[in-house]
């Protein structure tokens, strides 16, 4: 086994890259990027670069790299390599002295490369990813056209992509391949597109149709599909995170799935991707938000929520407060940032606090990792958005446009609460399992710098089930200063920690400032280990507006409803902190939340321009910046990710890395040129991007390999052949289902839960459990699948699904004996087997016959005669077998609990169905090819 | 940079398709040529470079240095036990007993559930000492007391998390957050496995519950998929999927198997591509796995003595059972036994969660086999080359549990990072010996503390890993399973 062949050819991939950077200037310039970055990255920057910075000399930044060292001399001096100590290191006679420290010296054309830049004076280049994708101009179109039509002779070039790919193929003394057959074609194309099979409906017009367009027309027939936003959906939440439960210990259920809903439909929509982004990072920020609109900021909501008795919530919520950073530079920018958390960018000049002027735009939402995942969207019944309608109404007619909206936002929110966690100072009481506000009989708790400047009102979301009222005063201090006021908690029905709460509001004195307030609460009925109440949260209101107005009573009352009304759906979303509420961000200190150095503001980083003035310095202006033209990464990083889920491999390999340490691509002007159409041309709209793709001829290739093509190619960078890859969980999944006919189309809607084995979910301390779904929904596509942290669905993680804790932007195919046993023995794939041996055998004909056909309805054409061969034995000696053993037919053929198939002759049933489960196992079954 | 993961894809594709193009062509997709890797010498010679590749990328591979332990049983007591009634014998807290909790030791910390000023609670156990070295063992283990001398205490334990799951996750991936590979992960991708009709990373879970930190703690986090623990169970399949459908024989699925590679064989003749091959072996390897899996999940054919021995009822979810599949998995060359027992989180919240009763419940459940795992590797000669590895996910306090300020029906000790005490025996670690020493009332490490990360930095050691050095490149930088922590813990090697 040889390692050094395989960095051979990576550098060999990189030298062409280099090649062409190279050319693109003057030759004797040596270029930074290129030449001198990848020679530092690899040789110095370990030690002096952004974490370690020996002897004082660093080489990330110019100004630091320059500046003087601990020696007193600068390192280098431009223009002067003699008197450069960077360059004389290199070749020095003592061990101890040269450089790099402890191994193997440079070589010397790397020694030249660097003497010659400090002579051209030492200049930095930005890397090519940080700078904007430039206009490229296609090679060789027009070049041979008319050439070729004097010969009569056809090009194979269908479009701007094929330029591109036969110019490298040219340099590499590659050719490349013919068309695939036609049904192999749609099925890729069908697979790619919508992630499932073509029907045999769709396969046989599409063979018949043999006019110019027919595969132009099936790519459109695709693009509209419904299912379409069912498989970018797919990729998209792994990135997202998206999960049906919370995380941690408990692992508890959380209803986001509208998110999911919100993605699928954007993806349907074709809705341009930077207002798609825009949406799901700041869709609270746009001027009068839709409520799809809110739903899309559920995307920085899937963040683990820790439910766990004695967690410091603030803990968690910088937890997530990372993570929405890291996963917004992952996804959106291609772009390692994580490292920066602990000091500055160990390869790319990105400074340590720029992570936290960063952080600083997502600091400010209300989430504060509390069990209801707050704040949420609350969406009412059909009779109870009347009411809404109503108030709505009564508003517009009576109040200004901003307390209407004001009021609307109160009824959907309930926000900004004020949490338990705000006191401290407890005096017999505490947080009951660190959450909820419990105090005993005459015990007190403190609410530091309470927000009640200009606030009127105090609403209590409380439980008491003590059977007497619990009297809560409030004193202004000290637990035994002025009392403010005195308020009565009577009993309740609901309350407690597992339903929702009751709501009382109460009328404050006239406040300004901010207050320490001590909540004393007294219930002389319960015994003395017994708290008084169980308090959820309070929120500070001003006076319902409108005062005077005709229903002003009314108007009031239907708020208070509505308040009270149990919403039937929630979704978490962000929602920015109120001024009162709003927090400074500060630099941690070596990356530890606990140690917090000095205050910073919202800004990008400066590598990038910073943030541009005219934007706002929120998330709305993060988000218009990511989705900007300016920004260098985002439809590179974009349109990568599209071709990484076409072709198998990314143009840039490491979809997760654009940055110096990540792989250089393996055709950098296919990826500007798809980078500035996607931004010019397309809008930034998807299905335009993807009809582009698969429409070339370098799509339709066909993807059988040879021995000189893998030699010189294995991974398939220069495209001689069309792409082979596995399919992935979701696909492989729902083609199952597709081919036996048990697919179920239904769209949207809640998680499902398809059949699963005992023993699965076992988290402690956590009462939920796999409830099999009923009809249909046990046959929805994979996407659907109910998605817990602590238990994913089995099949779908054997085939490399993610966990969904923190962002995926790459799975990372195996190849194992576990998705063998999958795909035989999982009774889902058990059933499917039997479903499909039903289809064969409504078909007319023998054996061979029925054969043919399961074949064709899996893989889209017709069996060789030697596959044919191979399954037709099979299924006699299984037809022998089950013949003399009916029983055991039986037994196989009792799994299935839809009587539908209620076979007459049980031998052949058997037998098919272990043919067709074979179909279903097949390499090329679970592979587009 | 992936380059290890490059280089390794890319090894894979030149190494099947040469070996089989050259060497191995003619017995494709056949059954009868027995095991498809070893019979056509697939895994070649061996290799010092743990990243040198061959196609199974669970093949055995040789560890950066040449160490004693060759493979790895580790025993989490998911909950935390307490150390104060097991192995840290603090006579002077037993005086303390029943006092109000000296405020300098609740200054500026944070605890989960104590509130207020707590009493002290001194041990609820007898303690004596045993063997050569004189080891301080509570009464709560007699069994281990009589194996003293072969056991290597770590008495000075910390770390930084106080909730379970966090700290179960750091204990087991090095990280308090989701999303990290597990140490067992960590190990199987740098050694592989000595058996290849068993997965290479088995976790077995009792008392009940996976562990607060869920299937995450033995996750492969940015790893290949490949190297997760595979999760045994004792009811239903031991492997999710292992068994046949109803109706189907081992000769049918033998069978299919033959028809699927035969197909899959002639797919390959017609694209080329080396997953291909891949996937005929893997089917192969499924098709032993059905019959090696639950042969080694079986403790039936167990001699009697050894039931005795264990304390094992075949057919049961128990820790004993899970400890007997443990020496059985080790001998079968499985690289790295993990075992889970739910039901050491002792508050003193109810009879069952206090450190007097509860605590020597569990003690009395899973005293006798450990003792027997112990004794058993030993009478077979595995010990040298197993680590075995005991504890918690963190200490438990010298103070009473007062949740909500109140005295607790039971004796309970609330969660504690400041101390706590982890043991190993066996593969390259010295026997009869005590680490690292807790003030007077254990409350706090004084001498020879030792943090999470110096576990597993050790354990990596005795495997034959310098934890510095071995990385994974992710997200454009090198991790590794101790993050920018840990140092080995010379004093304990042999």
């Amino acid at each position: 086994m040889n390692i050094s062949k395989i960095l051979y050819i990576t550098a060999g991939i990189g030298a062409l890259a280099v090649g062409y950077f190279a050319l693109s200037g003057n030759s004797d310039e040596i270029d930074y990027s290129t030449q001198v970055k990848p020679i530092l990255n690899k040789n110095c920057i370990a030690c002096h670069g952004g974490v370690k910075k020996q002897g004082g000399f660093s080489v990330l930044f110019r100004e630091e790299a320059l500046g003087k060292t601990k020696s007193g001399k600068p390192a280098i001096i431009p223009g002067d390599p003699e008197h450069s100590d960077f360059i004389a290191r290199l070749s020095h006679s003592d061990p101890e002295e040269r450089m790099p420290y402890k191994t193997a010296p440079l070589k010397k054309e790397e020694i030249e490369i660097l003497t010659k830049w400090v002579k051209q004076g030492a200049k930095w280049g930005e890397h090519w990813a940080f700078t904007r994708p430039k206009e490229i101009e296609v090679p060789n179109k027009g070049m041979f056209a008319g050439f070729f039509s004097w010969f009569g002779g056809k090009k194979w070039e269908k479009n701007d992509i094929d330029y591109f790919v036969s110019d490298k193929l040219e340099k590499e003394g590659l050719k490349h391949a013919d068309q695939a057959e036609k049904g192999v074609l749609l099925r890729r194309v069908s697979l790619d597109l919508i992630g499932l099979p073509p029907t045999e409906k769709q396969l046989n017009d599409f063979l018949a149709d043999n006019s110019d367009d027919a595969y132009e027309k099936a790519v459109d027939q695709l693009l509209q599909s419904p299912q379409f936003g069912e498989r970018w959906a797919g990729l998209w939440l792994d990135m997202a995170r998206y999960s049906d439960s919370k995380g941690y210990e408990k692992d508890e259920g959380r209803s986001i799935w509208k998110y999911r809903d919100y993605v699928i439909k954007a993806f349907n929509d074709n809705m341009p991707y930077n207002q798609f982004l825009t949406e799901q990072l700041a869709g609270d920020l746009l001027p009068n938000p839709t409520k799809s609109q809110y739903i899309a900021t559920a995307f920085h909501r899937n963040t683990m929520n820790n439910d766990e008795g004695g967690t410091d919530d603030e803990e968690f919520r910088t937890a997530a407060l990372l993570d929405r950073v890291n996963t917004t530079w992952e996804m959106f920018q291609g772009t390692t940032f994580a490292c920066v958390q602990c000091h500055s960018h160990p390869y790319d000049p990105i400074r340590h606090d720029e992570y936290y002027k960063y952080l600083a735009f997502f600091n400010n939402t209300r989430d504060e990792d509390v069990p209801d995942d707050s704040p949420f969207l609350r969406e009412f019944k059909s009779e109870d958005s009347t009411k809404l309608v109503a108030l709505k109404t009564w508003l517009k007619t009576n109040v200004s446009d901003k307390a209407s909206a004001e009021y609307e936002q109160k009824v959907r929110f309930l926000e900004p609460k004020i949490h338990p966690h705000w006191g401290d100072q407890f005096v017999n009481g505490f947080l009951a399992d660190n959450k909820y506000l419990s105090v005993r009989n005459g015990g007190t708790v403190r609410f530091k710098q309470m927000p009640v400047e200009g606030k009127t009102r105090l609403m209590v979301a409380y439980g008491n089930k003590t059977g007497a009222p619990t009297r809560m005063e409030v004193h202004l201090g000290s637990p035994d200063g002025k009392q403010l006021m005195a308020i009565r908690l009577d009993t309740t029905g609901k309350g407690g920690w597992t339903n929702s709460w009751d709501y009382k509001v109460f009328d404050l004195p006239k406040l300004s400032g901010k207050q320490d307030w001590f909540l004393k609460f007294t219930n002389p009925k319960v015994k003395p280990e017994e708290s008084t109440c169980v308090i959820g949260y309070f929120i500070l209101l001003d006076d319902f507006p409108g005062k005077g107005k005709a229903g002003y009573e009314t108007g009031q009352q239907m708020f208070m409803d509505l308040v009270r009304t149990d919403p039937a759906i929630t979704t978490p979303v962000m929602f920015e902190n109120p001024a009162d509420f709003t927090r400074k961000t500060q630099v941690f200190d070596r990356g530890s939340w606990l140690t917090k150095g000095k205050e910073v503001q919202p800004d990008v980083p400066k590598i990038f321009g910073g943030l541009p003035g005219n934007l706002p310095k929120n998330r709305l202006g993060l988000a218009k910046w990511l989705g900007s033209k300016e920004n260098p990464l985002t439809a590179r990083v974009a349109v990568n990710r599209f071709w990484e889920q076409i072709f198998g491999v990314g143009l840039v390999e490491t979809l997760e890395d654009f940055g110096t340490q990540g792989f250089t691509p393996s055709n950098p002007e296919l990826l500007d040129f798809l980078a500035t159409r996607f931004m010019n041309e397309y809008n930034w709209q998807p299905k335009e991007l993807l009809k582009e793709i698969v429409m070339s001829a370098t799509y339709q290739q066909d993807s059988k390999a040879n021995a000189a093509l893998l030699e010189k190619d294995p991974m398939n960078r220069f495209l001689a052949r069309g792409p082979r890859v596995r399919l992935n969980a979701e696909q492989i999944r729902d083609q199952a289902l597709l081919v036996s006919g048990l697919l179920s189309y239904k769209m949207y809607g809640k998680s499902v839960m398809p059949y699963q084995p005992d023993g699965i979910w076992n988290s402690p301390y956590s009462g939920m459990s796999w409830r099999l779904s009923d009809g249909e929904d046990q046959w929805r596509r994979a996407v659907y699948t109910y998605w817990r942290r602590s238990g994913p669905y089995p099949s779908l993680m054997t085939f490399d699904g993610g966990s969904r804790e923190v962002c995926l932007a790459r799975r990372i195919r195996t190849n194992t004996p576990l998705q063998a046993l999958t795909t035989m023995n999982d009774p889902v794939y058990v059933e499917c087997s039997k479903f499909l041996a039903k289809r064969m055998l409504q078909e007319n004909g023998d054996t061979e016959a029925q054969i043919r056909k399961g074949y064709r309805l899996a893989l889209s054409r017709d069996i060789t005669p030697q596959k044919l061969e191979v399954l037709l034995s099979f299924y006699q000696n299984t037809y022998k077998t089950y013949q003399q053993k009916p029983k055991e037919a039986d037994k196989l053929l009792g799994i299935c609990k839809d009587d539908a198939i209620k076979p007459k002759n049980i031998p052949s049933t058997a037998a098919m169905t272990m043919v067709a489960s074979a179909i279903l196992n097949l390499d090329e079954f679970i592979t587009k090819q | 940079m992936k380059i290890y993961e490059e280089a390794q894809t890319t090894a894979l594709n030149f190494e099947t398709r040469r070996h089989f193009l050259k060497q191995c062509t003619t017995g494709l997709g056949m059954m009868a040529m027995g095991s498809f890797l070893q019979s056509c010498n697939f895994l070649g010679g061996n290799t010092s470079d743990p990243l040198a590749n061959t196609g199974n990328p669970l093949a055995p591979k040789l560890p950066q240095f040449a160490a004693k332990a060759k493979s790895v049983i580790y025993i989490h007591m998911a909950g935390a036990p307490s150390q104060l009634e097991l192995f840290d014998y603090k006579p002077e807290l037993e005086k303390l007993h029943g006092q109000l909790c000296p405020q300098s030791l609740l200054e500026g910390k944070k605890f989960a559930f104590i509130r207020g000023v707590p009493k002290m609670l001194g041990t609820r156990a007898k303690f004596s000492q045993h063997g050569q070295s004189g080891a301080w063992i509570s009464d709560m283990v007699p069994y281990l007391q009589t194996v003293a001398d072969e056991v290597s205490f770590l008495k000075a334990m910390y770390t930084d998390q106080f909730n379970h799951a966090p700290a179960q996750l750091l204990m087991h991936t090095g990280s308090a957050r989701l999303g990290r590979p597990s140490i067992g992960s960590w190990v199987t991708y740098g050694l592989g496995s000595e058996n290849a009709n068993l997965p290479g990373y088995v976790v077995l879970a009792s008392g009940g519950k996976n562990p607060d930190a869920g299937k995450s703690a033995w996750g492969s986090g940015f790893l290949p998929s490949v190297y997760q623990g595979v999760q045994c169970r004792s009811k239903g399949d031991p492997v999710l999927y292992i068994s046949n459908p109803d109706g189907v024989s081992g000769d049918l699925r033998k069978q299919s198997i033959e028809a699927i590679n035969a197909i899959n064989q002639k797919e390959y003749e017609e694209f080329k591509d080396p997953e291909t091959l891949a996937r005929i072996s893997q089917y192969e390897m499924a098709f032993r796995m059905q019959t090696s899996v639950p042969e080694v999940m079986d403790i039936k054919n167990e001699p009697e003595y050894i039931h005795k021995m264990y304390g094992t009822k075949p057919g049961e979810e128990s820790f004993a059972n899970n400890c007997l599949l443990a020496r059985k998995l080790v001998e079968q060359g499985v690289r790295f036994v993990q075992l889970f027992d739910w039901g050491w989180d002792t508050h003193g919240t109810g009879k069952h969660e206090s450190v007097d009763i509860g605590l020597k419940e569990k003690c009395m459940e899973s005293d006798q086999p450990v003792t027997a795992l112990l004794m058993d590797l030993k009478q077979r000669g595995l010990l040298d080359e197993t680590l075995v590895v005991w504890g918690g996910e963190f200490g438990r306090t010298p103070m009473q549990e007062n949740r909500g300020g109140l005295t607790q029906a039971f004796y309970g000790r609330d969660h504690h990072t400041e101390a706590f005490s982890v043991w190993m025996v066996g593969g390259g670690v010295k026997k009869g010996y005590s680490h690292g020493e807790t003030d007077e009332i254990g409350y706090s490490g004084i001498k020879g503390r030792t943090s999470v990360f110096d576990l597993q930095a050790t354990i990596m050691q005795c495997l034959g890993f310098d934890h510095e050095k071995f990385t994974y490149q992710f997200q454009g930088r090198p991790f590794r399973l101790t993050d920018v922590h840990g140092s080995v813990i010379k004093e304990i090697l042999a």
